[in-house]
C-alpha cells in the first residue's frame, strides 16, 4: 500500500489531474465526506488529507510514503530528511515582500510579519539587513496597516488581496511550486511502486511541457 | 523550575524503567556476546575527552553535535562524545598498534546537542563494531553480515539492506574539478535527490556536458540489482575509480546474496551518508514502518592517520535503544522466577536463601513491617518451612 499525503485546497485540486493520469482518482470526496484517509481507484494507493505544513512531517516519519508540498513549506520545514525528486509545477505562486504602497524603501532595521520565519531570516540576512521577525499565522496583510510591521513576507498569487489592502508587492524572494516528496526508507523498500509512479508523473509533466 | 516540575527531564533525555531496562540489557549482552563470538573485542572509550581529539578525522561533522565544557584543572576544552567511532579508531591506531587485522566493538551512551530530527533523542546508546587493517571487500562483507546478525538477534523482521559508494560521487567531483563550495551545494541537492535544483546547479557550472549528464542521472541511480548495470551504462565516460567502485559494490552484493538469499538489497549511488569521512562502500539497514535507517556503516580508510597510523577501516553502529524498542514485540517476556522469603532470624533460612541465589535464582526477602504481599511484589513462589526444611512452593498452588 502506498500512502500519499496531500493538503486540502489548491494543491489538492491541482494535483487531481496529475494523479488521475497515473490512474489514481479518489473515491471519496474530501469536501463532502469527513474522512481523512481517502480510498482511490487503485487498491494499492490511498491519500491522506492533511494541513500543508504537516506534509513534510508525515512523509519524513514514513507515516506517508510520498507527499505533495509547496517549496515554501519544504524550505521552512527544512527537508534534509526527505527526497524531493520532482517539481510538479502546480500551485505556482511567488514568495515576495510586500509593503504599504506609500511606505518608503527599507532602511536600517526592519520589522517583518510572516509565517515563514526561517526563509525570511535567511533572506534578509543575505541582503545584510537586520530584520525583526514577527511570526503570524494568518492575515499577514493586516500587519503593516495597523503598524505591527514595516512589511510582510508572504505568497503572492494574483496580488488582489494586497491591492485590496493598499499594499504592493516589492521584491521577489523566490518562485514557488509544489514538489513531490518521498520518504527515504520507502524509496528503498517500495522502490518499484514509487519509481513507477515517479515515471508516470514525469511523463505527464513532459506532455504538459 | 517549579518544584512540581522537578520530575521533568531535559529535551531528548530519557530514563528507562525496569521492564524496558531488562529487555535492553539482555539484548545488549546478547549482542556483545555475539560480537565476541565473531572475534570482536570490547573496548570502553572515555565518556568525556579532549574536544580536539573527539573532532579529529571522522569527527568534523560532529562539531555542533558535541556538548562542550571546560576542564577546571587545565582550562582546556573537553567534549562529551557524540560518536564513539573516532575514539575506537584512535585506540586501534595509537594504543593497540597491531600489524594484523584488529576487530573491536563498543557500546555506551553518547550525547547530542541537537536531537535527531526524527528520533528526537539526544542520548542514544550506541553499539557497534569496527574492523581495522584490511582493505578488501571481504572485510566489508564481514561487518555487514555481523550487522545483520545483530538485527536478527534484536528480533527485527523484514530487514532491508541499502548499499552505496561515496567513491563514485567523489571521483566524479574530482573529474569535474569542482571547488569545495560547489561540492558542498551539490552534496546538499543530491542528499535530497532534488532533480529540479540539480538541473539549475548544472546549468550554472562550467563543466563539460558529458559530466553534467552523469551528475544529472545520479539521483536516478537507485533501485535493485539492475542499478549497477544501469550505472555502468550511464557512467561510461567516468574514470577508472568509478568503475572500480561499481565492481566493488557488485562483488559485495553478490557475496551477501550468497549468504542471505532472501535478503532484499537495494543500491543508491547518490547516497552520501557520512560523505565527509567515508571512503568506500556505505550501507544502511531499514525495516518497514520506520521512516529511516536503523543501523548504518561503511568504509572509512585512513582515519587513524591523524592519531599516528593510517589503517583501512570498516564498521557499523546503531542505537541500542531503537533496536530494543523495535524488537520488543517479538521478544518473549520470559517471566523470571522470583522467590519471596519471609523475614526471620533463622540460620537455616538464611543459608537456603544464599544457596538459591548462588544457583542464580532471584530471592527477595521480606522486610519487617513492610506492606505488600508476595503477589503484589511480583513473586512467583514463596519459601516455606516444611518440618525442618525450607522449601520453594509456587504461589499459584497456595490458593
Amino acid at each position: 500500500m502506498l500512502t500519499i499525503a496531500v493538503s486540502k485546497g489548491r494543491i489538492y485540486e491541482d494535483a487531481l489531474p496529475l494523479l488521475a493520469e497515473a490512474g489514481i482518482t479518489p473515491i471519496d470526496d474530501p469536501l463532502t465526506c469527513r474522512k481523512l484517509i481517502l480510498r482511490t481507484t487503485r487498491d494499492d494507493v490511498q491519500l491522506v488529507i492533511i494541513r500543508a505544513t504537516d506534509v513534510p512531517t508525515f512523509v519524513e516519519y514514513g507515516a506517508a510514503d510520498m507527499g505533495i508540498a509547496g517549496k515554501d513549506i519544504l524550505l521552512e520545514h527544512g527537508a534534509e530528511s526527505l527526497y524531493e525528486p520532482l517539481d510538479l509545477n502546480i500551485a505556482c505562486c511567488r514568495l515576495m515582500t510586500a509593503a504599504h504602497k506609500d511606505a518608503p524603501p527599507i532602511a536600517g532595521r526592519v520589522r517583518v510579519a510572516t509565517k515563514y520565519v526561517k526563509i525570511t531570516q535567511r533572506y534578509f540576512a543575505g541582503l545584510g539587513i537586520q530584520a525583526e521577525i514577527i511570526k503570524l499565522y494568518g492575515s499577514m496583510e493586516l500587519a503593516p496597516l495597523v503598524g505591527l510591521s514595516d512589511c510582510i513576507v508572504d505568497l503572492v498569487d494574483t496580488g488582489n488581496t494586497l491591492k485590496a489592502n493598499d499594499l504592493e508587492p516589492r521584491d521577489l524572494i523566490m518562485n514557488i511550486s509544489s514538489r513531490l516528496v518521498v520518504n527515504k526508507a520507502a524509496m528503498k523498500m517500495k522502490h518499484q511502486a514509487i519509481q513507477t509512479l515517479l515515471d508516470q508523473f514525469e511523463k505527464t509533466l513532459a506532455k504538459r511541457g | 523550575m517549579q518544584q512540581k516540575d522537578s520530575w521533568l527531564l531535559p529535551d531528548g533525555i530519557e530514563e528507562i524503567l525496569p521492564e524496558e531496562a531488562k529487555h535492553l540489557e539482555s539484548l545488549r549482552r546478547k549482542i556483545l556476546d555475539t560480537f565476541a563470538c565473531w572475534g570482536y573485542e570490547l573496548v570502553i572509550p572515555p565518556f568525556i575527552d579532549y574536544l580536539d581529539s573527539l573532532l579529529t578525522g571522522s569527527g568534523h561533522d560532529l562539531e555542533l553535535q558535541t556538548f562542550k565544557l571546560t576542564d577546571q584543572i587545565t582550562g582546556e576544552m573537553l567534549g562529551v562524545r557524540a560518536d564513539m567511532t573516532p575514539q575506537v579508531a584512535r585506540i586501534d591506531a595509537h594504543n593497540l598498534n597491531a600489524e594484523w587485522p584488529t576487530r573491536l566493538c563498543y557500546t555506551g551512551t553518547i550525547l547530542h546537542t541537537k536531537g535527531d530530527p526524527l528520533e528526537k533523542t539526544r542520548s542514544p546508546m550506541q553499539i557497534g563494531a569496527e574492523l581495522y587493517g584490511h582493505d578488501g571487500k571481504e572485510s566489508d562483507v564481514e561487518v555487514i553480515r555481523l550487522m545483520l546478525e545483530m538485527l536478527a538477534m534484536s528480533g527485527l523482521q523484514d530487514v532491508h539492506l541499502d548499499l552505496g559508494h561515496v567513491g563514485i560521487y567523489r571521483a566524479l567531483s574530482r573529474q569535474a574539478g569542482l571547488d569545495d563550495a560547489q561540492e558542498a551545494e551539490l552534496f546538499d541537492v543530491l542528499q535530497r535527490k532534488a532533480r529540479p535544483e540539480l538541473q539549475e546547479l548544472m546549468a550554472g557550472y562550467s563543466i563539460n556536458d558529458e559530466l553534467k549528464a552523469m551528475f544529472l542521472k545520479l539521483p536516478q541511480l537507485n533501485g535493485g540489482k539492475e542499478t549497477i548495470a544501469k550505472a555502468r551504462d550511464i557512467l561510461l565516460a567516468a574514470n577508472g575509480e568509478v568503475k572500480e567502485a561499481l565492481a566493488n559494490l557488485e562483488a559485495i552484493a553478490d557475496k551477501l546474496t550468497a549468504c542471505f538469499p532472501a535478503l532484499p538489497i537495494s543500491f543508491d549511488l547518490a547516497e552520501l551518508r557520512g560523505y565527509h569521512y567515508h571512503t568506500g562502500v556505505v550501507f544502511a539497514a531499514f525495516v518497514p514502518s520506520v521512516g529511516r535507517e536503523i543501523a548504518r556503516g561503511g568504509r572509512y580508510d585512513n582515519i587513524g592517520a591523524i592519531f599516528g597510523r593510517a589503517r583501512p577501516a570498516t564498521g557499523f553502529s546503531a542505537d541500542l535503544k531503537v533496536l530494543s524498542v523495535l524488537g520488543k514485540a517479538s521478544y518473549q517476556n520470559e517471566q523470571r522466577a522470583l522467590i519471596f522469603a519471609p523475614y526471620l532470624d533463622d540460620a537455616a533460612l538464611n543459608e537456603k536463601i544464599r544457596d538459591l541465589r548462588a544457583e542464580g535464582l532471584a530471592v527477595v526477602q521480606q522486610l519487617p513491617g513492610q506492606t505488600g504481599t508476595a503477589q503484589e511484589l511480583g513473586c512467583t513462589s514463596v519459601l516455606e518451612q516444611d518440618h525442618q526444611n525450607w522449601v520453594v512452593r509456587p504461589l499459584a498452588s497456595l490458593e
